[in-house]
């Protein structure tokens, strides 16, 4: 995947999930209005292409009204994914070569190589995590299972030891999916079914949406290191 | 905006510790009252988990989920009202509990007061312990401060 591509891919991406951000924010209180219509307008732009570098700038302005707003993200790490995003666009946009265009992306696709490589490092550092307790903890008692049924999978340790294991080794292992484009576009599907399953139990719809914007970085960070 | 950039900063450079530790989970409940003096201990929680969500909804909400992202951020917004107390934290969770009951079914003309209370679950040994954490003053559902 070329450079431009990967930039092109990113902002169809992010604003797709934006989008859908905006449109649930927008089904509630009247007055995020201000903020979210604005916002889902310019990701309509961003969508179709038009004046990419002054609608990138008018989201990250939005994107900081918005943290000040809530005091900080509404939603945990995809508001800050989606942030982080943002800010590479602009940047990728900004600044005056193509080198350092590149430097850009290659620090989005090392985030989003460390957002699974190091959430899998403090797992696996921790006790609990290695028992499979900490994974029974959220079932039992976290604000996260979508139902209360959910909740009986905290009676079923061996399940539950086995997938924090095939997390933890899913997390870690991610970044050796750069080896081959079999591997990182295998690795990649892994990655979107592990999203799709917390969005399914866990309500984490958002994450589902926001992370792929990141994977185009990845792809073109391989493609660019297997061609030196 | 200074604010807004410091709030920035996690984003930029992200520390990416998704479920590091499993700590005491916040809930937010709530008692309606039909007197600013009255006394009640019946709590109720903020939007309760469904006891079963049929699989089509499940995948649904892969589309379409603000309501449950709301109770997320409401959860977020009591923890942060722990760790860091202010008055804007506070009006919050007052703001869209009042809101959820101005939408819910109970006679508000009967009960026009509330209290609301942050509870932490956690896990202490085999068992689950409580702890209550906050218990706001009483307040008008409607929106104005109580007398």
């Amino acid at each position: 995947m070329s450079l431009d591509d990967a930039i092109r891919f990113t902002e169809i991406v992010l604003a797709i999930a934006f989008i859908q951000q905006s449109l649930e924010h927008l089904s509630g209180a009247k007055e995020l209005r201000v903020l979210f219509l604005p916002r889902l307008a310019l990701s309509v732009l961003l969508l179709i292409g038009i004046q990419t570098l002054w609608v990138c700038i008018g989201l990250l302005l939005i994107a900081l009204l918005i943290l000040k707003r809530f005091q900080g993200p509404y939603n945990g790490g995809s508001d800050l994914m989606g942030v982080l995003v943002l800010f590479c666009l602009c940047l990728a946009h900004l600044v005056p070569s193509v080198r350092l265009q590149e430097y850009v992306f290659a620090y989005l696709a090392l985030q989003l190589m460390l957002s699974y490589f190091r959430a899998g490092w403090v797992k696996i550092r921790n006790p609990d995590w290695r028992s499979g307790t900490a994974l029974q903890d959220v079932f039992r008692f976290s604000v996260y299972p979508v139902s209360e049924a959910l909740r009986s999978w905290a009676d079923r340790p061996r399940l539950l030891w086995t997938v924090s294991w095939a997390v933890m080794l899913f997390e870690l292992l991610f970044p050796l999916t750069l080896l081959s484009k079999p591997t990182l576009i295998a690795g990649l599907g892994v990655a979107l079914v592990f999203h799709g399953a917390n969005a399914v139990l866990f309500g984490f719809n958002r994450f589902l949406w926001i992370w792929p914007a990141g994977y185009p970085a990845l792809l073109w960070l391989q493609h660019r290191i297997l061609a030196i | 905006m200074l604010h807004a950039l410091k709030l920035c900063l996690p984003a930029l450079f992200p520390s990416w510790r998704f479920f590091d530790v499993i700590g005491p989970s916040p809930r937010l409940e709530y008692v309606l009252l039909g007197a600013a003096d009255e006394i009640r201990d019946q709590w109720e929680e903020f939007r309760p988990r469904p006891a079963l969500l049929p699989v089509g909804t499940m995948l649904l909400r892969l589309f379409w989920n603000p309501g449950w992202n709301e109770s997320l951020f409401v959860a977020t917004c009591v923890e942060r009202l722990i760790q860091d107390p202010s008055e804007d934290r506070g009006r919050e969770i007052l703001n869209r509990l009042r809101a959820e009951l101005e939408r819910g079914s109970a006679d508000l003309a009967v009960t026009p007061f509330l209290r609301f209370r942050l509870i932490f679950v956690s896990r202490e040994g085999a068992d689950l312990r409580t702890d209550i954490a906050f218990v706001s003053p009483v307040e008008r559902v409607s929106g104005r401060a109580a007398a």
